[in-house]
């Protein structure tokens, strides 16, 4: 709530402040749920439909529940040369874990994605936020057990 | 001045319009999907598409304004064939189910596509599947259909204010959805079933029983439910409604209904509809004949009267009864019987508040015309919530705020939150502490013309000891300061109150004050009528009271009138259970079940040694009575209504029904047979004497009412005037009283008394009574929306699911009185306020988390 406060310090209309608060939202929640959407509606005092109408527009939202933690494991050229396929194989062995898939547990949601720009330090993955490259078959369930 | 020239037509414009406006005055009609009249423009569809000469690209006529010297051609080979083309795109994922599409018929891309489209689409990909859904128990939403006009949703943002329908996804993936993606949990008005183009969103109540072609007749009705009186066609087939529809253009609602008005009507052809009239013996009540029954009565009255007096009858009228049956009923008591024991449930609240507002203020000051609110620069709300108890006037309310006036709400209005700039709290009991300092502010600096001297005194006696706390106070008084062109909606709430004669002087000085026009809301279609009528213990037709003018109404009629004043609806409750009323004849309304006290008001029944029930339906009132007759119900029979603006209209009968009568011819019979010589044949000649009798109406015929010219002053003159002096107590010493937590009547939008809970169509939208709590309540219970509480009064106590509002007061607990199984009436005492309407003061209720 607070920190939808601030954000609705910054736009000049509540509509202008949807955006970002369907981030909070998000990361508050895992995914926009229909509880999200009605929590950032009575936030912004707009109406619940309305947020959906938006919510669901843009791509950038879940709309699917998530694990606590995101894995976003890039496939492309450069990583797939140097293993990335393996990798996924490895997370789906050890956590049960598919692409666009979440951990029974809810631990983690893995997500394949295209080019993250980290070619030269192939292959990479975003988990969360953090960036990690130069991954193999070890040292990246070393970096996920990071994350409970 | 503007001229253009439109398909080589010239035409000439006063004012700024649309290209598809100057066309349509000048009677070309350019085709439109997306274009509703009354919603704003979208631009979506492109079917309106228009070539205009120096423009290069093809512009769309519902958003290009008409400007001078434009030349404007609206059929060229170029543009037929943008149209086809567009409509080929849309047929792209368009079913073409049309057999089976309730729509067929009077679908506009039906239409379309026969006049411009594609004979065979060229696409052969697959179309987009979406399952038709079922889930809301009164809106079928096909997806597959949808034209993506959004006439839907502009329509439930822009006019209805609901904001409950929304476009989700994108391109070929968007899709028009409620919020929970099933349940519409809206407002279901319906309203954006008029404007869809298409069969994607439609009634489930007439599903595959519908085609336009389909009605056999079509009549023009007046809504049977609230005060409003909205206009409404009745679509028939086989003698029944099959649905029950708005027009643009007809009445003060203009295109628009509520949901009771649009999907209530199917109570019309319950199961427990009373086709007989019936007679109890050895305590059962027993079919007769109609002469038996109406013998019956006629003999019983007479008996009684002979025995015990005139006085020892009375008579309750209804709100839902035209007036000319209100008329008849007034009659009966009046000049047949000799008796001015006769009043209506309008005593609750709607007859007290409105005597005194015109004993203070003048006769006829709340008629005012509903559609004119929109234009107000100031709204000020009290009483209860406009948009759930009368909603197409609460509507016009969401309107003058979109146009910028402030909304100012004091209590409970819920459905106003998105469109009051500022909403004071007021607890029934409350409310006069906030009006009265709102009073004593407003009143600093302006100057009294003394056009009302009495009220002026008043006003300047008021003093608040203890005001409450947290008030925005100077920001109300500089919203009301600006106020030039203000209106002043009022509710029952406030008027439920030991209070609320004080109550109503502050609103009277308020409106005063602020020059402001009144609209006093009401819960049945005809109130104003039947108190018009003379259904009313000291007045005559006309609204006149009875001490001045029963010589006028003698000298009228030839007849004798009652001097005395006679008993109202609660002294005649006290009087039956003191075994001073003997006889009570009761025509459309179920006192048992619709007053509060249901104990004490059915044991006062008991005592009567002659109680007759005239209704549609074996009511908690008519399964007492002695005699019951069949009425005929709302669409079965003709005759006018008087709307809270005092608009008097029409009803008019469409559906056949063998087994009622009507009740001004029952309450005909039954006056012959007590020695009336003057006999009405037809309804008519009802009418006739009412103009003749009462000044109100002089002059003013069925021809005027229909060609919708009976507005308020009608051609008679309105007499009383203003100069009438209230004795009110404790003026200059406002302040709170803690009452505790207290019982109130909720009156939900989905609802209407003990009438709609035959509707099926409303109970599949609400099956249930709500305990309404306010939020901080709630939170103090720690109980969420949905949760089961107990409420527990000293008479009783139930379970029922909460609801959460926001807008209510922390000590005041709401529940309807709808359903048989959890009800107001049954849990609440009452006492008769100090105005003569009901008082809830003394309610104590407590809440119990299960
Ligand atoms: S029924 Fe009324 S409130 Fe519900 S979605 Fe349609 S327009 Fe909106
Ligand atoms: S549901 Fe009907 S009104 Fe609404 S966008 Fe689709 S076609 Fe238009
Ligand atoms: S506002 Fe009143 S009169 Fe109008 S449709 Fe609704 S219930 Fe009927
Ligand atoms: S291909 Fe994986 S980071 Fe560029
Ligand atoms: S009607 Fe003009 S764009 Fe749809």
């Amino acid at each position: 709530m607070d920190e939808i406060k601030e954000i609705l310090k910054k736009y000049p209309d509540r509509r202008g402040a949807l955006l970002p608060t369907l981030y909070v939202a998000q990361k508050a929640y895992g995914w926009l749920s229909q509880e999200a959407l009605e929590e950032a509606a009575k936030a912004l005092n707009l109406p619940p439909a309305t947020v959906k109408g938006v919510a669901t527009f843009y791509a950038m939202y879940k709309h699917k529940p998530m694990g606590r933690h995101l894995i976003q494991l890039c496939t492309n050229v450069a990583c797939m040369i140097m293993g990335a396929e393996r990798l996924v194989d490895l997370l789906k062995e050890r956590y049960g874990l598919e692409p666009g898939g979440t951990t029974e547990d809810g631990r983690f949601s893995l997500v394949i994605m295209e080019c993250i720009g980290a070619c030269d330090r192939a292959p990479a993955m975003l988990v969360d936020t953090d960036f990690h490259a130069d991954l193999n078959e070890n040292n990246i369930f070393e970096i996920l057990e990071k994350y409970e | 001045m503007i001229k253009l020239t439109i398909d080589g037509k010239e035409i000439e414009l006063e004012e700024q319009v649309t290209v598809l406006e100057a066309a349509r005055r000048a009677g070309i009609k350019i085709p439109t999907l997306c274009y509703f009249e009354g919603l704003k423009p979208f631009g979506g569809c492109r079917l309106c598409l228009v070539e205009v000469e120096k423009l290069p690209r093809l512009q769309t006529a519902c958003t290009l304004m008409a400007a001078d010297g434009m030349v404007v051609k609206t059929e060229t080979e170029k543009i037929k064939a943008a149209r086809r083309a567009i409509l080929e795109f849309l047929l792209i994922n368009h079913p073409l189910d049309c057999p089976v599409c309730d729509k067929a018929g009077e679908c506009e891309l039906q239409d379309l596509v026969a006049r411009y489209g594609p004979d065979a689409g060229r696409f052969t990909e697959g179309k987009r599947h979406h399952p038709e859904s079922f889930d809301d128990p009164i809106i079928v939403r096909n997806m597959e259909r949808c034209v993506l006009c959004t006439r839907c949703i502009r329509m439930c943002e822009d006019l209805q204010g609901a904001y409950a329908i929304t476009v989700t996804g994108r391109g070929s993936h968007s899709f028009v959805e409620p919020f929970s993606g099933g349940r519409y949990n809206c407002e279901y008005c319906g309203n954006c079933l008029t404007v869809c183009p298409v069969g994607a969103i439609m009634s489930r109540l007439h599903r595959h029983s519908y085609r336009p072609w389909f009605v056999e007749k079509e009549v023009e009705t007046v809504c049977g439910y609230c005060g409003v009186g909205c206009s409404m066609v009745m679509q028939m087939r086989e003698g029944k409604i099959i649905r029950t529809i708005p027009r643009m253009g007809l009445g003060l609602n203009n295109g628009l209904l509520c949901v009771r008005g649009r999907f209530g009507y199917d109570y019309l052809q319950s199961e427990q509809r009373l086709r007989s009239p019936l007679i109890r013996r050895d305590g059962e009540l027993h079919e007769v004949s109609w002469s038996e029954a109406l013998d019956y009565v006629a003999s019983r009255l007479k008996e009684i009267k002979e025995k015990h007096g005139p006085q020892a009858i009375g008579a309750i009228g209804s709100g839902r009864c035209t007036n000319e049956d209100n008329y008849m009923l007034q009659r009966l008591m009046r000049f047949t019987i000799g008796t001015n024991n006769i009043d209506s449930s309008a005593r609750l609240y709607y007859a007290p508040a409105l005597l005194m507002l015109e004993g203070i203020l003048g006769q006829g000051i709340t008629a005012n015309l509903i559609p004119g609110i929109k234009n107000a620069d100031g709204v000020v709300v009290l009483g209860g919530d406009p948009t759930q108890i009368n909603p197409i006037l609460g509507l016009q309310i969401r309107a003058a705020s979109r146009d910028g006036a402030k909304v100012i709400t004091l209590g409970r209005a819920k459905g106003l939150e998105r469109f009051a700039h500022i909403m004071l709290p007021g607890a029934p009991s409350n409310v006069d502490v906030v009006l009265g300092m709102i009073i004593q502010e407003l009143r600093e600096g302006v100057e009294l013309k003394g056009e009302n001297k009495w009220l002026q005194e008043q006003l300047s006696k008021v003093k608040v000891t203890e005001p409450i706390e947290g008030i925005p106070l100077d920001e109300t008084i500089g919203a009301l300061r600006e106020m030039k062109n203000a209106v002043l909606v009022l509710g029952p709430e406030v008027l439920q109150s030991d209070n609320s004669d004080r109550t109503l002087l502050l609103v009277a000085a308020l409106v005063y004050l602020l020059d402001a026009r009144v609209f006093l809301l009401s819960e049945r279609p005809n109130y104003q009528g039947a108190m018009d009528m003379g259904v009313l213990p000291d007045m005559l037709p006309g609204g006149r009271p009875l001490e001045m003018f029963k010589q006028k109404a003698e000298e009228a009629l030839g007849r004798e009138v009652p001097a005395d004043r006679g008993l109202n609806l609660f002294e005649m409750i006290d009087a039956a259970s003191e075994g001073r009323l003997k006889a009570l004849y009761v025509m459309g309304e179920n006192p048992v079940f619709n007053m509060p006290d249901k104990d004490r008001i059915t044991e006062a029944l008991k005592k009567l040694e002659f109680l007759v029930v005239q209704d549609i339906f074996l009511t908690e009132t008519a399964l007492m009575a002695d005699v019951v007759l069949p009425a005929r119900a709302w669409s079965e029979r003709t005759g006018t209504y008087t709307n809270l603006e005092r608009r008097i209209q029409f009803i008019r009968s469409g559906t056949d029904s063998a087994d009622g009568m009507e009740d001004w011819r029952i309450l005909e019979e039954i006056s012959a047979r007590l020695g009336e010589e003057k006999r009405f044949a037809i309804l008519d000649e009802v009418w006739e004497e009412v103009v003749h009798v009462s000044p109100l109406h002089s002059g003013l015929g069925y021809d005027d009412i229909k060609d919708g010219k009976a507005i308020w002053p009608y051609k008679g003159e309105p007499l009383r005037g203003v100069e009438e002096t209230y004795e009110i107590q404790g003026l200059d010493n406002i302040r709170p009283i803690k009452s505790g937590q207290v019982l109130q009547l909720d009156r939900p939008l989905y609802h209407s008394g003990s009438i709609s809970r035959h509707s099926k169509a409303l109970r599949s939208i609400e099956d249930e009574a709500f305990i309404v709590i306010s939020t901080k309540k709630a939170e103090g219970l720690g109980l969420a929306d949905g949760d089961i509480v107990k409420l527990i009064t000293d008479r009783g106590s139930l379970q029922a699911r909460i609801k959460i509002d926001s807008t209510v007061d922390e000590d005041n607990i709401y529940i309807s009185n709808t359903f048989t199984e959890a009800n107001f009436g049954s849990l609440s005492g009452y006492e008769a306020g100090r105005l003569g309407s009901l008082s809830l003061d003394k309610n104590p209720v407590k809440l119990e988390k299960v």
